[in-house]
């Protein structure tokens, strides 16, 4: 038998001298790749481009801050016995059709600011699942867009402040690759930036994200690197190469999409279930929140039990806007009371109540003398607004002129 | 009662009087006309002939043909001859065809781009077609501005908001990049200098991203006479542009009277005041209900002659009638008064230089200039707001002691045998260029094989990515810096970074009132200098330097300030020399370091110097361009030091008239030694880091300027030199025949 021959036979035995075999050069000469792969990254390669992306998994039975995944799970599949519209409402919806979503971003915007990094979660049976998909350095964004639009078929997108920030960056960047990838799907959108202003801008300074979790959802950043300085972490990367200041910033991205699951089941909770309540201030809001978005039925009941409130103001506040609901639906004999409560306690809602009750008395009662009386003690009092005032003497000078005829 | 005179009764009067100097009449030209084109969308016919057009002016014919032909153009007509029609058609027909079709316009300001969308939606209106166009600009409320960019056909904006607004955010504009058929640019003239160096590279990037979106709209091009308006529509375009210069709108007889206040001083040879003159003139007019028009040339100026034409007049025809025009009026305002032209509700106007650009305010029978405009140009717009279709019109130069002034009425040839002067801008100044590589870079990545406008600027590119502003990756230069970067660039200003003017007369309500470059406010904002704004006379409190901020209040004083600045110059390097026997010009880089030194109270009404005062700032250097003339002379006369001052006191009066730009962009300096040389130089150099152009222009014109200095120095009426041409002489010497020697040297 030949050298060769041999050789080839005890190939299997003879130790081999090559690691390279084994492991592989970094893909596309990417700089520290053991740093990547060791924190879980792939890679992903289009056209010339390539990008990575990570993906983490969380039990279900796992807490972030004060909810479980399995808590979330439970909040969206009690939407479903929610009648009437909501801006939130869950309603038909699985917990997976949910895509929490965050970007961070070079620049504020306009064309020049790039999108580095999209991460996404979703709430599965068993887990949740985090989605990172991180550009390497500006060139690379076909591969980010094919990868990302590939992975994602969101249903409703819930954000941060995403209406007028993220998903407009994400159109804005689409457009440069929209020949290579596919088209953006159409999708509905929770932002719960909106909802959180509703909720708790009465007990908060500023309502960033960082701050709600630290008032409302017992969590608590550690070793979290700042948002603002995300751009210079990312341009250092591009320069050196060296991704441990990026993957810091994946985390502070990953928690902040897992706070989105917390402060959306905690704001459903809110607007659900009333024991989940805190302060009657903030069950006000909810209600304010019904009235503004149409919903009477649920409005009503959330003002008809603020009225209770022991906190005076909140009362009374809750009392007018109950009044007002009674009274589109023409339910005076339900309305003036809640008005007459209101303009007695002499309180910041009186004179409008006031008002009121001179319009149900003048148009709908015809009570021309009570008109006038309501009319009067609102004059009486001290008017801020010019236009308030002119209003209230043409009315006072027209039921003078119905008294004497 | 007195029969009211006519206007021929005063023309007649006018020949008669001695203080004017010369008379030239402009005969009446019939209209040239050709039919309406057979293809024209009939609602926009059927719109044309509701407002009278049922031909088109030669000019609007050729206009609308070549673009037709794909071609671009630029339409050059004087005032009033329907030039909107030269873009309105072919946009208004393309729209009525296809309505994807969109179409950009660009006007120098906001107020333009305002007047042109009400003539406009009126067309539209009446063709009953759903064509909309919008303004787009700084005041457009947020709720409207995404129809604005979804809907938009004709989008109406100006430079400022292109650069700083629309490109960057391209992304949001994407059916109007896609779709767009014609970029409008109207008065194309007023873009030169460095404001129009800025816009040639916006227009270069507006291209990119048309291309990007596979778009390669056609430009259409609107300017009043100047020497080189297809030169010019090429430099801002960077593509080929057929000229059509063909006008065919109808003019009456023009007389265009050049009048020459007395002299009260022989020896100063001080001439009585020209707004005096025009006070006067003005009144002769107005009081026999002749409508008519006054420019002059400041804020200031407007508001003093103002108030004496109305005062002269309130007994005739009662003030009313007579209004102010000028920037810092609101918009409102001015449609009123524009109005009131047109309708001849309102006889008389004073103006700045406002009214020069293309508001409608329909004709008027006189014009009367207080001082000459500075600009054949100018003079030619100003002129044209005075001249019916038919009927006679009257305009009236009335010249002011300047030098230029002097210059201009007695040397009538040069005015009206000369062209008008061209218009410059030099889009490849390094620093404007590499502000726009930044912006183009950031809206879409730099390819490595990418020009921009004519050159490669791949060592730009290169520096920007040294300086970590740009990335390489995958042959292109991608964006990498979180700033924005035309939020720090102004395309008006000469130096990026501008200092905020901020009125603290109300201690309850300080505001921003303004900004102004950083070189100009070295001599104008210092502490304690008097500022003007609208009329109003502030005293700077504080100039905060470092913080570029400065601090006034509104004072009410007799006087004005006057900085003096001490400037050194070093030659960097000569690029071209053209030397004689006993002298050479040269043209080079050179550095000037300007530090202000103290100011003068100057008062009002004697210009006497009333006191002066220290300036404290930091030198200034910036790196320019220069021209300087160099005697070979090492051991000048005393005399010598002298006659260079005035020497270069002409030049600065003469070269803006030759290089059409504003007194204070070209800086005159003389030095008997020169630090480079040691010889006696006068240094002409661009006040602008990089240059713009002039000093080159100087350069390659010089016998044209030096033969110009010579003439107005020769045709001084003074015996020995005056303040009009080389400053006063001393006793037996002959200054200005030996300066006119000394410049024949060149």
């Amino acid at each position: 038998m030949s050298m060769a021959k041999k050789l080839q036979r005890l190939k299997k035995h003879i130790v081999r001298e090559e690691p390279s075999a084994l492991k592989p050069e970094p893909p596309k000469g990417i700089r520290f790749w053991d740093v990547w792969e060791s924190a879980g990254a792939e890679l992903f390669e289009f056209e010339g481009e390539y990008c990575i992306t990570r993906e983490t998994n969380y039990a279900i039975g796992q807490a972030h801050g004060l909810y479980t995944f399995e808590d979330a799970q439970k909040t969206i599949g009690q939407w479903a016995s929610f009648n009437g519209h909501h801006p939130l409402s869950a309603k038909g919806f699985q917990s997976s059709d949910l895509f929490f979503f965050d970007i961070e971003t070079t620049g504020l915007s306009g064309t020049g600011s790039v999108i580095f990094l999209l991460g996404t979660a979703r709430i599965h049976e068993n887990q949740v699942t985090v989605k990172q998909y991180f550009l390497p350095s500006p060139g690379n964004e076909t591969a980010l867009y094919a990868k990302f639009l590939q992975e994602t078929d969101y249903s409703t997108l819930v954000t941060y402040n995403g209406k007028s920030f993220d998903w407009p960056q994400v159109k804005s960047r689409h457009t440069f690759v929209r020949d290579k990838v596919p088209a953006l799907p159409a999708f509905g959108h929770f932002d719960l930036y909106h909802a959180s202003r509703r909720l708790f801008k009465h007990t908060m300074e500023s309502v960033k994200l960082v701050n709600v979790e630290k008032e409302h959802l017992g969590l608590e950043r550690v070793d979290d690197v700042p948002g603002h300085l995300a751009p210079i972490i990312y341009f250092d990367f591009v320069e050196r190469g060296d991704p441990e200041g990026v993957l810091q910033v994946m985390k502070h991205n990953e928690r902040d999409i897992l706070s989105l699951i917390t402060l959306y089941t905690h704001i459903s909770r809110l607007v659900l279930d009333e024991s989940a309540l805190s302060d009657d201030q903030t069950a006000l809001e909810v209600g304010k929140w019904f009235e503004a978005s149409g919903n009477s039925v649920a409005a009503k009941e959330a003002f008809e039990k603020s009225t209770e409130s022991r906190q005076e103001e909140v009362a009374l506040d809750a009392a007018f806007r109950l009044a007002l609901q009674f009274k589109r639906e023409q339910s005076f004999e339900a309305a003036v009371p809640l008005f007459n409560r209101v303009r007695e306690a002499e309180g910041a809602r009186s004179i409008e109540a006031a008002i009121e009750l001179a319009k149900v008395y003048e148009h709908k009662w015809k009570n021309i003398p009570q008109a006038l009386r309501e009319t009067e003690w609102a004059l009486e009092q001290k008017l801020e607004k010019e236009a308030v005032k002119r209003a209230l003497e043409q009315r006072l000078h027209r039921l003078e002129k119905k008294l004497s005829k | 009662m007195m029969w009211k005179k006519t206007l021929s009764d005063i023309i007649t009067e006018l020949r008669a009087d001695e203080n004017v100097i010369h008379w030239h009449e402009l005969e009446p030209v019939e209209a040239k006309t050709c039919p309406m084109p057979a293809f024209i969308d009939e609602r926009l016919r059927l719109a044309l002939e509701a407002r009278r057009v049922r031909h088109l002016y030669t000019h609007q014919y050729s206009a609308f043909e070549a673009v037709q032909n794909g071609e671009n153009i630029v339409a050059v007509t004087p005032t009033a001859s329907g030039k909107t029609l030269c873009y309105n058609l072919p946009v208004l027909q393309k729209i009525a065809e296809d309505e994807t079709s969109r179409a950009l316009y660009l006007f120098p300001t906001k107020a333009l781009a305002q007047d042109q969308k009400s003539e406009l939606n009126e067309i539209i209106a009446e063709m009953g077609a759903d064509i909309k166009s919008f303004t787009y600009d700084g005041d457009t409320s947020p709720a409207i501005r995404q129809k604005v960019r979804q809907a938009g056909h004709i989008v109406m904006t100006n430079p400022d908001m292109l650069h700083s607004a629309i490109l960057p955010n391209h992304t949001k504009w994407v059916s109007l990049f896609e779709n767009l058929q014609y970029i409008v640019v109207d008065e194309l003239h007023t873009y030169r200098g460095v404001f129009g160096s800025h816009v040639a590279n916006v227009i270069r990037r507006l291209k990119r991203i048309c291309s990007f979106y596979g778009s390669s709209p056609q430009f259409i091009c609107t300017s009043a006479t100047i020497a080189n308006p297809k030169e010019l529509a090429e430099q801002l375009t960077g593509s080929p542009v057929r000229l059509i210069d063909n006008n065919g709108a109808p003019r009456g007889r023009k007389h265009f009277v050049f009048y020459n206040p007395p002299v009260v001083n022989e020896p100063l040879n001080i001439r009585r005041s020209a707004t005096v003159e025009v006070n006067r003139l003005a009144r002769e007019f107005l009081k026999n209900q002749i409508q008519t028009i006054i420019f002059a040339r400041s804020r200031v100026r407007v508001e003093i002659i103002l108030s004496h034409i109305q005062e002269l007049v309130k007994r005739d025809i009662g003030p009313k009638t007579i209004r102010g025009y000028r920037g810092g009026y609101l918009p409102k305002e001015r449609r009123t008064i524009e109005k009131g032209l047109r309708d001849g509700d309102i006889l008389g106007v004073v103006s700045t230089n406002a009214l020069e650009l293309g508001v409608d305010i329909g004709q008027l029978q006189v014009c009367v200039m207080t001082g000459y405009p500075g600009s054949v140009a100018s003079t030619w717009q100003q002129a044209g707001r005075a001249g019916r279709r038919h009927g006679e019109a009257v305009i009236i130069m009335v010249a002011s002691s300047t030098p230029i002034d002097q210059y201009v009425v007695q040397n009538p040839d040069y005015f009206f045998e000369r062209n008008p002067e061209s218009a410059r801008i030099n889009p490849e100044n390094l620093i404007i260029l590499v502000d726009h590589i930044k912006c183009a870079a950031y809206e879409l990545p730099f390819r490595v094989d990418e020009s921009f406008g004519p050159m490669d600027v791949t060592d730009v590119l290169e520096y920007l990515r040294e300086e970590r502003v740009l990335h390489y990756n995958g042959g292109k230069y991608h964006w990498s810096h979180e700033s924005f970067p035309a939020a720090n660039i102004s395309l008006r200003s000469a130096t990026q970074e501008n200092v905020v003017i901020v009125d603290q007369s109300e201690t309850a309500n300080v505001k921003i009132i303004g900004e102004m470059d950083r070189l100009s406010a070295m001599t104008l904002l210092h502490d304690e200098a008097i500022y003007l704004h609208e009329g109003v006379q502030f005293q700077v409190e504080k100039l905060d330097w470092d913080h570029k901020k400065a601090y006034v209040r509104q004072v009410d004083v007799e006087y004005y300030t006057d900085a003096n600045l001490a400037v050194g110059l070093k030659v960097l390097e000569v690029d071209r020399t053209k030397e004689k026997s006993s002298s050479a010009v040269h043209y080079g880089d050179v550095t000037v370091n300007i530090l202000p030194t103290i100011f003068k109270k100057i008062k009002m009404t004697t210009f006497e110097n009333i006191g002066s005062g220290p300036i404290t700032l930091p030198e200034e250097e910036i790196h320019t361009n220069a021209v300087w003339l160099e005697l070979n002379i090492e051991k000048p006369e005393k005399s010598l030091e002298h006659l260079l001052m005035g020497i270069a006191s002409v030049l600065h009066h003469i070269v803006p008239i030759h290089t059409m730009c504003d007194k204070s962009d070209i800086h005159v300096v003389s030095q008997i030694k020169a630090a480079h040389t040691g010889l006696p130089t006068i240094f002409l150099y661009d006040h602008y880091p990089g240059g713009i152009g002039l000093a080159e222009d100087v350069f390659k014109r010089f016998d044209e300027v030096k033969e110009a200095a010579k003439d107005l120095i020769g045709k001084c009426p003074c015996q020995n030199g005056c303040p009009s041409c080389v400053g006063m002489g001393f006793d037996g010497m002959d200054v200005k025949r030996k300066s006119m020697e000394l410049l024949d040297q060149f």
